[in-house]
């Protein structure tokens, strides 16, 4: 009986010290399967199209929600190409100054297998995509109980506000009204004028005024089409999840499992029009033949991708890791196929704007990529101080400290290196940037500044009225030690030409009422482009969009009448020379004017295994996967090489455990006697 | 009035407090033969204190203007104490480590090679200057906390001892309020709801911590109003008041010795912790510790941020610590009997 207890403990100790040895936090037997493993962080508040914007969502979304247009995976700059649709639509003039634009959707395209298909009727799985789908979704975007983020953009659908504002007061009067299905109720409301169904497969969206952009919001998955069955069933009701937590729609991928907290599953979806008719060599569902110079280098336009039918992976599994460090560990022990580099493993990672020579061995590479993005640091041009409102000398008060900031240094020390100091606001990668141009207000010259302030009325950065320094406040909710580093060095640098910034770092909540106030001077902002258009970053400081008047997104409060006029003559039109002679108009304005300093744009480092194909990063959010090709040979050998489990010291600790206990054993024997 | 000529007068008075308490104990046959038995007991602590203690108060007195700010023009026109006199223009452009020639990250020269004790920071400041910048953070905490903290826990519990009944149960009640929540939660509310700052900090670090030595005051005062002398004075008419002042409190002040010392090193404690959620002091070796949390899962790993600040606290906790259990040794009554 004693003999049995202690063999079955030592056979356990033996199995655990052999056979089970293994890291793999997958099951064995997905080893085999194309299965593209890809971690994310936060957990997604909602997937409804109509409302998320974030990148988590669009992570999951983009792969399920194909739009009617999309981006060419390799051309740069960005281009759009059709994907539901047919054909990029171009602008139809029509009178009164209006425009449209006219969809023609593929013929027989279906929406993935669901159940909520069964409302339909004779228990089908899925049925044929139309124009009033497309329609259903723009009207839920205009839904004001969704309060979509993007309402602005597509209000400049011709009665896509009227329709908001009719279905508010409706469900104000009726309160029974919401009980209705979602069409009955949208009926009720009468249609959105700018939206013109014209057979199963024609959509004429009409503006009321030029909007050349809207055609990418038309590449983002708030346009895209929703089946109205989905969010009658589910409601979230009698056990159904809701609508948030349960995207069903027409792209390459369709969810098999959803825990936000742990684990997405998407797999391949048989009903997509690339799976279905692969004779239709449609763009979106075909590996591209043509990109930029480097693609063909690096391998991304080689014979066994180019022409092939999309996807070329079965299934991505997304799980989910809070922390970097162990996500990043996983990376190297080959369980992700992609992952950004880390800041605390960078030095480790990159040597001299490299991979270090242990990446290279293990045949990781790397792509970067300078994002559509801007980061800066805002002056409230409301304030009496640094504001508009001071004038001349306000104004070079701002160029001098425009002059002191070194964002090579600034995004060295914080961004490991990894960012292009920004000139102005427009990022490389959009149009009417210049890799040429240097502001002159963007260099560091610390006497150029000195004489500017002495021509400001602060002499050596004295305050006339008081005496002493000028005091200005910094305000920031970053209230993290790392942040307390940021605002430390930009105030060092400005004590160097005598301005005394005081930092106060309070809470979100604080600071947004601060904001509502006007009650701040200088903070530190970025913005990362929705899609690739000058509009997207210049409107950061158009007067509509003020904060202090429209809640807008401009936080400098910057108001000038030359600069709006400029502005809305270059948003609605086409990339040209005109303008181009516009935009650079404007960044001669915004040069002297200086209501942003600019700091830098963001650079993104992507690391991704050898085994991994077609992997181009893209900057803005849309989603590639459909893409990438796996060499499942490759990955498995590399990671059973990389794994190599270290036995020794489970076996030293065993030798350890028996040494302790054999002594008490032969004593209790030899007692026992 | 400013903030640096508030923290000179408060230094002024320090000093002279110092004096008049030293005469005070050379004076009483009593705290004589404490002070005398403590310093028996443990001189290297003391001395550690005393350190700790003197370096706070040069860092708090501070002028304007005068020699050896260095070439910042704001400095120029703000208090510099002596300390950040020595350290004027004394910074590198990032990480250095300790005595190191060359900076951190590549070859190139540092300004002032071979000086740096503990390294510079990622802004390029010099460690060793913050650590004795926070010896003043860490000894405000603990003294101003702990200044709010007991006169509050001695009128409550004094008077709930004193007179019972429904003041005892009122106060009673507020204590197991106060105790029932979990203090760190409450901390990170107070600091919240006040504006962060060494006060609010301060305050709320009182509000949570006075609660211990109350009770402990109220059992005392239970124990002491039973007494003859107490009964006594009752008996020939004198008013609570005065006897709480004349024979309570002074049968109280060895614990509030004790309290204070222990209390101390728990205050500097959680304000380390503070730090660590995001709301503590700026300058404190919470906060610097804080800082170097991303420096330790670095790859080259930067440690002397965070060895400098934990060295720097565990000397001043140890060596609190220990003149703690040697002040309790010689002033408790009950210890008393036992050693001497």
């Amino acid at each position: 009986m004693r003999g049995g207890r202690i063999s079955a403990a030592a056979g356990i100790l033996a199995a655990v010290a052999t056979a089970a040895c293994t890291n793999n936090p997958y099951p064995d037997r997905d080893a085999e399967l194309p299965i593209l493993y890809v971690a994310f962080r936060e957990a997604p508040k909602t997937l409804d199209p109509a409302k998320a914007y974030t990148t988590v969502a669009t992570q999951f979304n983009g792969n399920i929600y194909d739009r009617l247009l999309e981006y060419h995976f390799l051309k740069r700059p960005y281009t759009l190409i059709p994907a539901l649709a047919a054909e990029v639509p171009s602008a139809v003039p029509l009178p009164d100054g209006r425009v449209a634009y006219d969809f023609e959707l593929r013929p027989d395209l279906l929406f993935q297998d669901d159940p909520c298909f069964a409302l339909g009727g004779d228990g089908r799985a899925t049925r044929q995509v139309t124009a009033q789908d497309v329609v259903f979704q723009l009207q839920r975007v205009a839904d004001p109980a969704l309060a979509s983020p993007v309402i602005t953009a597509f209000g400049n659908i011709e009665g896509l506000l009227g329709f908001f504002e009719r279905l508010g007061a409706l469900r104000e009067e009726d309160p029974g009204l919401a009980e209705l299905p979602i069409r009955d109720q949208y009926a009720r409301a009468g249609p959105i004028e700018g939206l013109v169904v014209e057979g199963d497969t024609r959509l004429r969206v009409i503006l009321s005024a030029p909007y050349p952009q809207i055609l990418y919001w038309f590449a983002m998955p708030f346009s895209a089409p929703v089946p109205w069955e989905a969010i009658d069933y589910y409601d979230g009701q009698e056990g159904r999840p809701h609508f948030a937590d349960h995207p069903v729609g027409t792209g390459p991928y369709k969810m098999t499992y959803y825990d936000k907290q742990a684990r997405v599953v998407l797999e391949a979806n048989p009903n997509w029009y690339g799976v279905r008719h692969p004779e239709w060599k449609a763009p979106g569902a075909t590996y591209p033949s043509e990109g930029m110079p480097e693609d063909a280098e690096l391998g991304r336009l080689d014979p066994e991708l180019v022409g092939q039918p999309l996807p070329f992976i079965q299934r991505i599994d997304f799980r989910r890791e809070k922390e970097s460090i162990p996500r990043f560990n996983k990376f190297l022990q080959g369980y992700y196929d992609m992952s950004r580099i880390i800041k605390e493993s960078f030095d480790s990672v990159i040597h001299e704007d490299d991979l270090s020579p242990a990446m290279r061995a293990m045949g990781v590479r790397l792509e970067t990529l300078v994002e559509p993005s801007v980061f800066y640091i805002g002056f409230n041009m409301e304030d009496d101080v640094v504001g508009a409102g001071g004038g001349a000398r306000s104004r070079k008060l701002r160029q001098a400290m425009s002059l002191t900031i070194d964002s090579a240094e600034f995004v060295k020390l914080f961004y490991n290196g990894r960012g292009v100091p920004a000139q102005s606001p427009l990022p490389p990668g959009i149009f009417g940037y210049d890799p040429e141009y240097r502001n002159p207000y963007r260099q560091v010259d610390l006497e150029r500044a000195a004489a500017l302030l002495v021509e400001a009325g602060y002499p050596g950065g004295l305050d006339p009225a008081t005496g002493k320094p000028l005091s200005l406040t910094f305000d920031t909710m970053d209230t993290s030690a790392r942040g307390a580093l940021v605002d430390q060095y930009l105030v060092d640098r400005w004590r160097l030409i005598g301005i005394d910034v005081q930092v106060a770092a309070t809470n979100y909540n604080q600071f947004q009422e601060k904001v509502r106030k006007g009650a701040y001077q200088i903070f530190e902002w970025g913005w990362i482009a929705d899609y690739p258009d000058p509009e997207n970053f210049m409107f950061l400081l158009w007067s509509e969009m003020r904060r202090s008047r429209n809640e807008g997104p401009n936080s400098a409060n910057f108001s000038d009448p030359r600069f709006d006029a400029l502005f809305v003559k270059m948003k609605s039109r086409d990339n040209d020379a005109e303008r181009l002679r516009l935009i650079r108009e404007m960044r001669a304005l915004l040069e002297e004017e200086r209501p942003w300093i600019e700091t830098f744009h963001r650079e993104d480092y992507v690391l991704f295994h050898g085994w991994l194909r077609g992997v181009k990063p893209t900057g803005l959010s849309f989603p590639t996967v459909k893409y990438r090709k796996l060499d499942l040979a490759l990955r498995e050998s590399r990671r059973v090489e990389w794994n190599e489990p270290i036995t020794w010291p489970a076996y030293g600790l065993a030798a350890v455990a028996v040494a302790v206990v054999l002594p008490g054993v032969f004593t209790f024997f030899r007692e026992r006697q | 009035m400013e903030t640096w000529v508030v923290s000179n007068i408060v230094v002024a008075v320090l000093v002279a407090g110092a004096v008049w308490s030293g005469v005070y104990v050379r004076r009483s046959e009593m705290w004589a033969q404490a002070a005398r038995e403590l310093w028996r007991r443990s001189p290297v602590a003391l001395l550690v204190v005393s350190l700790y203690v003197g370096i706070a108060l040069v860092d708090s007195v501070s002028w304007i203007g005068g020699d050896g700010v260095g070439e910042d023009t704001v400095a120029l026109h703000e208090a510099r104490s002596p300390i950040d006199r020595l350290f004027a223009d004394f910074r590198e452009e990032s990480y250095s480590a300790p005595l190191a020639a060359v900076t951190f990250s590549g070859e190139t020269p540092l300004l002032h090679p071979g000086t740096h004790l503990f390294g510079t920071d990622l802004l390029g400041r010099d460690i060793l200057h913050q650590v004795l910048k926070g010896a003043r953070i860490a000894l405000l905490i603990g003294g101003v906390t702990s200044l709010l903290a007991i006169p509050l826990a001695l009128f409550f519990g004094v008077s709930a001892g004193y007179f019972g009944g429904r003041t005892d149960d009122a106060v009673f009640f507020l204590m197991s309020v106060l105790s029932s929540i979990p203090s760190l939660l409450l901390l990170i509310v107070l600091v919240m709801v006040m504006d962060k700052s060494t006060l609010s900090v301060c305050i709320a670090l009182a509000v949570t911590s006075w609660v211990g030595f109350c009770r402990i005051s109220r059992g005392e005062t239970l124990k002491l109003r039973e007494l003859e002398y107490v009964q006594a004075a009752r008996a020939l008419g004198i008013g609570p008041v005065r006897i709480m002042y004349r024979h309570i409190l002074p049968n109280l002040m060895h614990l509030v010795v004790i309290t204070f010392v222990l209390m101390f090193s728990g205050l500097v404690l959680s304000e380390v912790i503070l730090s660590w959620l995001g709301i503590g002091v700026d300058g404190s070796w919470g906060r610097m510790i804080d800082q170097a949390r991303d420096e330790l899962s670095r790859d080259p790993i930067v440690w002397w941020n965070l060895s400098a600040a934990g060295a720097a606290l565990f000397g001043l906790l140890l060596a609190v610590n220990f003149v703690g259990d040697a002040v309790r040794d010689i002033l408790d009554p009950r210890t008393l009997r036992e050693n001497l």
